[in-house]
């Protein structure tokens, strides 16, 4: 252990410590553009310069460990006159594209300007002009004007992807960043490079010229498009009143979190947002002979709650059927297992999953439902239904799963569901599946509920409601937790439902996830 | 002077092939060396010498050498720096090109002294067709038995490797040298670690100037105490002066340390031509601050030249007459360290270009009263900041010619807009 | 293989190669090989040395890009490096270097309209007491006068039809 000050403050730290994150921990923010610490040091913006008392120069906090007896001052007059220098030559160059350009509100030299500048640039010669367009990859454009040559961009294709698309080319004033004749950065982590560009060099084209970085509301919540179940930030502009249609997701960014995606989340996950807006189901159908009547959540409920009970009664439980998803939530998952499995006792529970793709050897699993480990760990087998024996066995089918579709040829489904009496859809989006079921429920996804998933690895991760369900879309946790009550059964669960009671229950029985 | 040491011989035609060298005594200090002296004590004689190196940092040889770890499971490297990109210097290409087999002896020895067995001689890319003569110098050598395996007849083995550079000044600095060699653009590495522990291909590494290892034979071949005579206390030897400018005689000179600046030019460089009078001398090189005609009587040493606010540095000289106007020198430094600027670093790569696009609007008729002021302003911004010492290069020799000939430059100036 | 590249540079290639404990170190020489036999470095050039080394051309050319010798682009039949830095302007080399300039209509960086000669303006050349001095075809020539730069360039074809 090692003993400073920082700024007059006594610390005690282990060995190695960099003054970069000593400061972080006391919660002094160093002002820095090249660091980042999934990287080792870099040490060329030369913003993170501190002083250290009896060294004649100003030292990298970023690169330089804590020693004994270190006296560190991070905003002496020396260091705050170096970070305006530094500030003045990355200006000096710098375009004033704000007022276009999309990083603003989250641009490292705005803020750094805002903090230790605010002063008039005296450059007043010509500036290098650069390419301000050029699409370096499916998502991105990169203007070389902007850059400030951190090189993270280039540093996380060689460490992180192992791809190394990008060099820098040139030196000294005319150094650009740069790709190999007619290559691209097409691997499925391009979209990152977004988020580590420290200013609005690398720009993402699906985010390009939509919303203002100051509208968007950053929510949390959990990718549900992989077993991986990456943090991520939900941006979501809260919609301007008296404009219909504005309120949507516009883009989605990593949330740290070390256990599972560190930094970072993969292409498919951060460009797949739109289905929260597109083809959902929200209201409760009533299919009619062709025509559609809406219901409401109550009568939907009376209705399916005497269906069981006629099967419970006639002793006939077994023909109750029930398709789940591992695309639903530890509590959906362990309510299902309650009712279907220890209550009910029906004939059976299946699944019906997305086709498995190919995992990409970082993030993105084979799998692409979120909580297959959640599923396994509550017990079930995730046997998908062979159609024949299912319109057999059941008079009552429940589906949980928006699935069929994709993985069941409709003729196929059309002709099995025509031998089972009584179908209900909880689904969150409009499918063929439609035509096919008696009533179709509107149910949630995952940023629109709160809940617990499991990735691959065993860790759970729980998450809260990031946005509002469209129309009458109820998440699966209320609607089981309604159904099992008005069933009978008993448990907190059931009798006082919330996802936190409910995932309490779980937790108590299945250790696991705790 | 008749103690010169690397410049002795150089009378003698055809000094660079093998057998002059070798009647006139040469490769005989290695020979005795490998053969009754320990590495260690090879080592010990280097650092009592007190030899600093002859590059530019003045880094005591001896104790670089020391910092390589004794043993270690990775091989380690002597890098040869010739790469003398500093302006005004030429003294390192008058050592391969005049007597090659010196550097050779001294790589040897280096080697020796450290435990290295393979060491590469990164020559700049200019010196092209020069490098080709070492390459020759290099195969007699081998063929004599003086380098590959069994070197001398011992069980030392070293294999010297020459490795053409490419037209980058940053590659004289230790690190960027390091990264060109590996075959990556010369972008100088942070430090710590340092070459001695983490070099070439991450093994420890001494890199050596030319100048620096042309010494070593004489230390050997004369002794440390005699060496130490040459020079000054603590920093023994002499120096190669390349002289250069408004002189009559311009050439390379081996001088005793604390010569002074004034006995240089005039004693032996011949002072300036007719009618033509001093202004300014630079002493070290394009990257040392410029000194008045009225400061040439400083003592060529790195302590005075300190004190007198510049540098030793390359040891080279260059004149300015009165007849060439100041900015003619603050144009020619600024294009240089914009020029090769690697770019790297933010203080750098945008101060240099900065200070260049004010000098080159300047040049073409444009002035303005600010400038000055400006220019100063971008160089203090790169002081101390840069991730390499070409930071304090390109600042401090701006500096001092702003400095010291502000009213010169000032002329023409349009004054500035009350504020 | 890429059709301009000979096998006798390959054979030379892998001959610096194995000077050297890492592939990548071999770089600097293949590409100084690569230009003095093609003149100048291709992209395809830039493929065929990735390849051999094991890197990825991308890297190759930002080596090629970094260093002020190596041209991606065909130069004149001689390259004609000026010094302008200051122990060679003391001696006058901005004036020589306009002279060249004029003599053969082109400012420095272009290349005659004959193809015969590029011009460089460089840094200092370590050659400074043979000031004002030049490289032609990385050869130095020092002390150069006007005369002296007319019986060069003559020599090699300037001013012929």
């Amino acid at each position: 252990m090692v003993k400073v000050t920082l700024d007059g403050r006594p610390l005690e730290l282990e060995d190695g410590v960099t003054i970069f994150a000593a400061a972080l921990r006391e919660g002094i923010k160093i002002p820095h553009l090249c660091y980042h610490p999934a990287f080792p040091p870099e040490g060329s913006c030369r913003m993170c310069l501190v002083e250290i008392e009896g060294s004649p120069k100003l030292e990298l906090s970023c690169s330089t460990a804590v020693r004994d007896g270190m006296k560190i001052l991070t905003a002496s007059p020396r260091v705050v006159e170096a970070r305006r220098q530094v500030l003045e030559l990355l200006l000096s160059e710098h375009p004033l594209d704000c007022p276009i350009c999309d990083k603003a509100g989250e641009c490292r030299l705005q803020e750094y300007y805002e903090r230790y500048g605010r002063f008039e640039g005296r450059f007043a010669e010509a500036r290098e002009k650069r390419e301000k367009k050029l699409r370096i990859g499916k998502n991105l454009i990169l203007d070389r004007e902007r850059c400030v040559l951190c090189t993270r961009c280039v540093r996380f294709l060689e460490r992180i992807t192992g791809t190394a698309e990008l060099g820098v080319f040139r030196r000294g004033i005319r150094s650009e960043v740069g790709l190999f004749e007619n290559e691209t950065v097409d691997n499925n982590y391009a979209g990152n490079l977004v988020d580590l560009c420290p200013v609005g060099a690398i720009t993402d084209g699906d985010f390009r010229f939509t919303s203002r970085t100051w509208f968007l509301e950053e929510k949390a919540s959990i990718c549900p498009h992989c077993g991986r179940g990456c943090a991520v930030r939900l941006d979501i502009h809260p919609g301007f009143p008296r404009v219909p249609d504005t309120r949507k997701v516009h883009r989605i960014r990593p949330r740290e979190n070390p256990a599972v995606n560190g930094y970072w989340i993969c292409d498919r996950g951060r460009y797949q947002y739109a289905y929260l807006g597109e083809g959902r189901a929200t209201r409760i159908l009533l299919a009619n002979s062709g025509r559609e009547t809406v219901w409401s959540w109550e009568k939907a409920l009376i209705i399916l709650v005497e269906k069981i009970k006629g099967l419970k009664a006639a002793g006939k439980l077994s023909r109750l059927s029930v398709i789940l998803t591992t695309a639903m939530s530890n509590e959906e998952l362990f309510l299902a297992r309650r009712i279907f499995k220890e209550g009910l006792k029906p004939g059976s529970v299946y699944f019906v999953d997305p086709e498995d793709g190919e995992a990409d050897g970082f993030l993105m699993t084979a799998e692409r439902t979120a909580n297959r480990r959640g599923a396994r760990e509550l017990g079930f087998d995730l046997e998908p239904p062979d159609l024949d024996r299912l319109s057999r066995a059941s008079d009552i089918l429940l589906i949980f799963s928006p699935f069929l579709a994709e993985r069941y040829a409709v003729s196929g489904l059309q002709r099995s569901f025509q031998g089972i009496a009584a179908k209900y859809l909880f689904t969150t989006r409009r499918s063929a599946v439609d035509a096919l079921v008696d009533i179709i429920l509107p149910v949630c996804f995952v940023p629109e509920k709160s809940g617990s998933l499991t990735n691959c690895d065993g860790v759970t991760q729980r998450f809260s409601r990031a946005m509002e369900p469209p129309g009458d879309s109820c998440p699966e946790w209320r609607v089981l937790s309604d159904l099992g009550r008005e069933l009978g059964m008993r448990g907190a669960e059931f009798e006082s439902p919330s996802a936190e009671s409910i995932f309490g229950e779980l937790v108590r029985k299945f250790p696991f996830f705790g | 002077m008749d103690e010169r040491a690397v410049t002795r011989f150089w009378e003698s035609e055809n000094l660079a092939g093998i057998g002059v060298y070798l009647a006139g005594g040469g490769y005989q200090a290695a020979r005795e060396a490998l053969h009754h002296m320990e590495p260690a004590a090879v080592l010990g004689e280097v650092r009592k010498a007190q030899l600093r190196g002859r590059g530019g940092a003045g880094f005591p040889a001896g104790v670089k050498w020391g910092f390589v770890p004794a043993s270690v499971d990775k091989p380690k490297y002597l890098c040869v720096n010739a790469d003398e990109g500093e302006p005004g210097t030429f003294k390192d290409r008058a050592i391969m090109s005049r007597n090659p087999h010196l550097l050779i002896e001294g790589i040897i020895l280096a080697s020796f002294a450290v435990g290295v067995h393979s060491s590469y001689i990164y020559i700049r890319g200019e010196y092209e067709a020069l490098a080709g003569r070492l390459e020759t110098a290099v195969r007699e050598a081998y063929e004599a038995g003086f380098l590959g395996g069994r070197v001398f007849g011992t069980d030392f083995d070293l294999d010297v490797t020459v490795h053409l550079g490419a037209g980058a000044y940053i590659c004289g600095e230790e690190t960027a040298l390091l990264e060109s060699l590996e075959g990556k653009p010369g972008l100088p590495r942070l430090k710590p670690p340092f070459p001695a522990t983490v070099g070439l291909f991450g093994c420890p590494t001494v890199i050596n100037n030319v100048e620096t290892l042309a010494n070593i034979p004489w230390i050997i071949r004369n002794g440390a105490d005699w060496f130490l005579r040459q020079g000054l206390p603590g920093d023994g030897g002499t120096r190669l002066f390349s002289v250069s400018g408004m002189v009559r005689k311009p050439g390379v000179y081996e001088l005793p340390l604390g010569t002074s600046l004034r006995t240089l030019i005039y004693d032996h460089a011949g002072g300036l031509p007719e009618g033509k009078k001093l202004k300014a001398v630079i002493p070290g090189g394009l990257s040392s601050p410029i000194l008045t005609a009225g400061e040439i009587d400083v003592r060529m040493d790195f302590d005075s030249l300190a004190e007198a606010g510049s540098m030793l540095g390359s040891a080279a000289v260059i004149v300015i007459d009165d007849r060439t106007p100041i900015f003619e020198v603050l144009k020619a430094t600024a294009g240089f360290f914009a020029h090769e600027s690697c770019g790297q670093c933010t203080p750098c790569r945008l101060g240099t270009s900065w200070i260049r696009k004010i000098v080159q609007r300047m040049s073409e008729g444009e002035r303005r009263g600010t400038d000055l002021e400006t220019i100063e302003s971008a160089a203090r911004a790169m002081r101390g900041k840069t991730l390499c010492p070409m930071g304090d290069a390109a600042a401090l020799p701006i500096l001092a010619i702003i400095s010291k000939f502000k009213g010169e430059l000032a002329e023409g100036l349009t004054p500035s807009p009350a504020r | 293989m890429i059709p301009d590249m000979s096998a006798e540079i390959l054979k030379k290639a892998e001959a610096v190669m194995a000077r050297y404990p890492h592939k990548r170190a071999a770089l600097l020489p293949i590409l100084h090989l690569i230009q003095k036999e093609a003149g100048c470095i291709s992209p395809g050039a830039e493929r065929w040395v990735a390849g051999l080394l094991g890197i990825k051309p991308v890297r190759v050319r930002e080596m090629v890009t970094f260093y002020t010798l190596f041209r991606r682009e065909p130069a004149g039949a001689h390259v004609i490096q000026a010094c302008s830095n200051l122990s060679c302007t003391l001696q006058g080399a901005p004036d020589l270097i306009d002279y060249i300039g004029a003599k053969l209509g082109i400012r420095p960086g272009e290349t005659s309209a004959d193809g015969k000669f590029t011009l460089l303006a460089v840094e200092c050349l370590g050659n400074c007491d043979q000031a004002p001095c030049m490289m032609i075809d990385m050869e130095y020539h020092g002390r150069l006068t006007r005369e002296k730069i007319d019986a060069l360039l003559g020599g090699m074809g300037a001013g012929d039809g």
